[in-house]
């Protein structure tokens, strides 16, 4: 490899984030920093980016607040790793997975009635398998130490509290709450997580709003293994994953349930104003999916075993920063680059796809010698011929359509009464035709057919 | 170095979140949880500061298995001079760790020690470390006076709140409590410095005859509480109910937070003052 050159940073436009905001610490840029890469933050996004730049040669630091990557993380439960193929071929081998996702289930509930579509797939089961339940603080570790048996520094227990500036404005490393704890670097690589400390301090977030905000809460249970298998009905590695629409009290969001080897999963996703509004606990809600009369028996006698709770990036291209300034990038969930959209919530396939275009991009222009905003244009586009922005702009109504009044508390009701009465036999009435039936409760359920054609072609036109 | 006072500690490579199955009481450990506990890091902390007050070097040891090493440069990062890591299965009775950690402290003229290590272990290591060294013992501290080399005024706890302050000459053993210092945060450039440096592996001698032998120890139980009993008026099945708790619809404490900063604050305080924290 080419040794890398100390970068020009070329004029580009004015920085948004000036040096001289109140966290900023302006230093004098040394000719050969600590490090050719920063990334902050060793979950899956800052695992990927360190593997990929420290695999081409560069000098990486990989810089974690938790004792360890993935200590501090939290999700719901399921990975889709096939973006790892090329990075780690047979990846399946020697993740640390619970479950191989072989069932999958969407799940429409209102207080009493459920509607399941459920499938299965035993191709799901094989290599190159699609989703896995993984724990990770497990699949986090692991992604790291890929890093660092790549040559990256990784360097836990230490949490970056600030961008550092030369004299000009541009960002070049970071500030740690350790003591002497600056960090230089030709590039920073910000990969720290939903409500990214380090994107706003680099000014890149313009609009913050809350209602761009899920809180993802979650409960561990302990179930014996026989008995996961035996509820969801699975064997050996097999896994099911339930992505579950209403049950929230009309708040915004829905909930999901995935199984572990020998735990199950259970929780809700919750937009944070609709939280808010209703005043209820989040706990209170898993509390409501337990009782639940098809939920019930799922989890009878289960131990509770862990809570956690997370925010969650909710609205994709609508809240997106700028990827970019001058010596800093930004991936995954500090870069809203979760994609939530209704029956998909992935994170963590995005933060690797993100952290791989951040690596590669950082290689180039620390070999090129070029670490202005210009010079690492090239993320944008990796992501734009990849699935992380293809996937967002194809989808970029979802967010709005699967959080709207309608979808989140008309629609459950109506489908599951719809449903019932096709299936309710009233004898000696005769059969009411679907659609009659239909026109009947969506009128119940104050649903206009107008509404209900409009968000069809909606749906029809995001997902379709 | 010679000439300069050496100044031990012994810190013990332990699970600081150990996963208890409630039923069956069999405890699972997680390597990555692994650490000294805040005792053990106290104990560090007075170590150093003995150190840069008499100009003397800081010797760490821990007897444990290879992982315990991460334990070790973490110390290094903080400071230390030199670190050993002493070979010893878990479970070694308190009795073969002191002679472990004593063959490697002879020249020490004072050694801190935490004082009781988080796994429950019997607290009795720096008591025998002082028998292995003929050093003089102050366990339990919580306060430590460091004045000229050689010399110390320290605090002890003693039952029903009362202290006891004792001056102390060295060659002696110190076990101090958690709460008696915090460890000071090691810098960036020691941390990345102490991932390369070396630690010392000192063979685990072969168990020596030691005049006590543990022949039998009980798994930790915590004391039984006394518990009112169920209305004995009841039929034995909601005796049973009663005792148990099944079948009780729980609800966790709730607090639902107000837009109102004020509010939520008089709020929080509320609940502090019923609870008796703040008179
Ligand atoms: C409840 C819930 C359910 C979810 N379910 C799924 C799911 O089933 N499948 C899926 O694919 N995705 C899911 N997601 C989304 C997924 O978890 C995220 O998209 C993904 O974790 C983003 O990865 P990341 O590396 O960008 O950020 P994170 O995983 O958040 O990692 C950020 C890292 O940075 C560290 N860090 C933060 N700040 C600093 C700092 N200042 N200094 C040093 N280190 C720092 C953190 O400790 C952490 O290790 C879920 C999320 C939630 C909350």
């Amino acid at each position: 490899m080419p040794e890398a050159t100390t970068p020009t940073v070329a004029p580009s436009r004015p920085s948004l984030a000036t040096a001289g905001r109140p966290r900023d610490a302006v230093v004098d840029a040394p000719a050969t920093p600590d490090f050719d890469l920063v990334v902050v933050g060793a979950g899956p996004a800052g695992a990927a980016a360190a593997l990929v730049a420290a695999r081409a040669g560069l000098r990486v630091c990989l810089l974690e607040r938790g004792p360890f990557p993935g200590a501090k993380n939290m999700y719901g439960g399921v990975i889709y790793a096939r973006i790892l193929d090329d990075l780690i071929p047979n990846w399946w081998d020697e993740a640390p997975v619970q479950r191989w996702v072989t069932r999958r289930a969407t799940v429409v509930l209102t207080e009493s009635q459920a509607l399941t579509i459920d499938f299965r797939s035993s191709a799901w089961g094989e290599p190159p398998y699609n989703g896995a339940t993984a724990f990770r603080p497990d699949f986090d570790a692991w992604l790291a130490g890929k890093a660092e048996a790549a040559g990256a520094t990784v360097v836990t227990s230490t949490t970056a509290t600030g961008l550092l500036r030369d004299g000009a404005g541009h960002i070049c490393g970071v500030r740690t709450d350790r003591p002497d704890g600056d960090l230089t670097a030709r590039l920073v690589v910000a990969c720290d997580g939903v409500n990214s400390f380090l994107a706003k301090q680099a000014g890149l977030y313009h609009h913050e709003d809350p209602k761009h905000f899920t809180l993802g809460a979650k409960e561990v249970l302990a179930l014996p293994r026989d008995e996961v298998e035996k509820r969801f009905v699975l064997s050996g590695r097999e896994g099911a994953d339930f992505e579950i629409i209403g049950g929230t009290r009309g708040i915004p969001g829905g909930g999901f349930i995935y199984t572990n080897l020998d735990s199950i999963a259970i929780g809700v996703v919750l937009g944070l104003d609709g939280l808010r509004k209703a005043k209820v606990r989040p706990e209170e809600l898993i509390a409501d999916l337990k009782r639940h009369p098809m939920i019930a028996p799922l989890v009878d006698g289960a131990q509770l075993q862990e809570y956690s709770a997370h925010l969650i990036p909710e609205a994709g291209l609508e809240m997106m920063p700028e990827l970019s300034t001058d010596g800093m990038l930004v991936a995954g969930d500090a870069a809203a680059m979760c994609l939530a959209a209704g029956i998909w919530l992935e994170g963590v396939n995005f933060a690797i796809g993100s952290g791989i275009a951040a690596g590669e991009t950082a290689v180039e222009a620390v070999r090129r010698g070029d670490v202005s905003d210009h010079g690492l244009a090239g993320y944008r586009r990796r992501l734009e011929s990849n699935f992380v922005l293809r996937d967002h702009t194809k989808l970029r109504r979802a967010p709005s359509l699967v959080m709207s009044e309608r979808v989140q508390q008309r629609y459950p009701q109506l489908t599951c009464d719809l449903v019932e009465a096709l299936f309710t036999v009233t004898n000696p009435e005769p059969k009411q035709g679907a659609f009659r039936a239909a026109r009947h409760h969506a009128k119940r359920s104050g649903v206009r057919l107008r509404d209900l054609a409009r968000d069809g072609w909606t749906a029809l036109r995001t997902y379709g | 170095m010679a000439g300069r006072p050496v100044v031990g500690v012994c810190l013990k490579w332990v699970d600081l979140r150990p996963d208890v199955d409630r039923l069956t009481g069999a405890v699972h450990r997680d390597e990555r949880f692994h650490g000294a506990s805040e005792a053990d890091q106290a104990a560090l902390e007075w170590a150093l500061r003995m150190a840069e007050a008499w100009d003397g070097e800081v010797v760490a040891v821990s007897a444990g298995p290879p992982a315990a090493e991460a334990l070790l440069r973490d110390c290094l990062a903080t400071g230390v001079h030199r670190a050993v890591r002493v070979d010893l299965a878990p479970g070694a009775p308190s009795e073969t760790v002191a002679s472990v950690l004593a063959d490697v402290l002879r020249d020490a003229a004072v050694v801190c020690c935490g004082d009781w290590s988080l796994d429950r272990g019997s607290g009795a290591v720096p008591a025998f470390l002082a028998g292995e060294l003929g050093a003089a013992q102050a366990l339990g501290l919580v306060r430590l006076e460091v004045g000229q080399p050689g010399s110390l005024v320290v605090t002890r706890r003693l039952d029903f709140g009362r202290r006891e302050r004792l001056g102390v000459r060295t060659p002696a053993v110190l076990s101090v409590e958690g709460a008696s210092a915090t460890l000071r945060r090691a810098s960036l450039a020691a941390v990345l410095a102490a991932r390369d440096a070396v630690v010392e592996v000192a063979g685990g001698r072969p168990a020596a005859q030691h005049r006590l032998r543990p022949v039998h120890v009980r798994p930790y139980r915590p004391r039984p509480q006394a518990r009112p009993g169920p209305d004995p008026a009841l039929d034995p099945r909601l005796r049973l109910l009663q005792l148990t708790g099944a079948a009780v619809e729980r609800t966790p404490p709730r607090t639902v937070v107000t837009d109102d900063a004020d509010e939520a604050a008089e709020l929080l305080l509320e609940q502090l003052r019923a609870w008796g924290y703040l008179t």
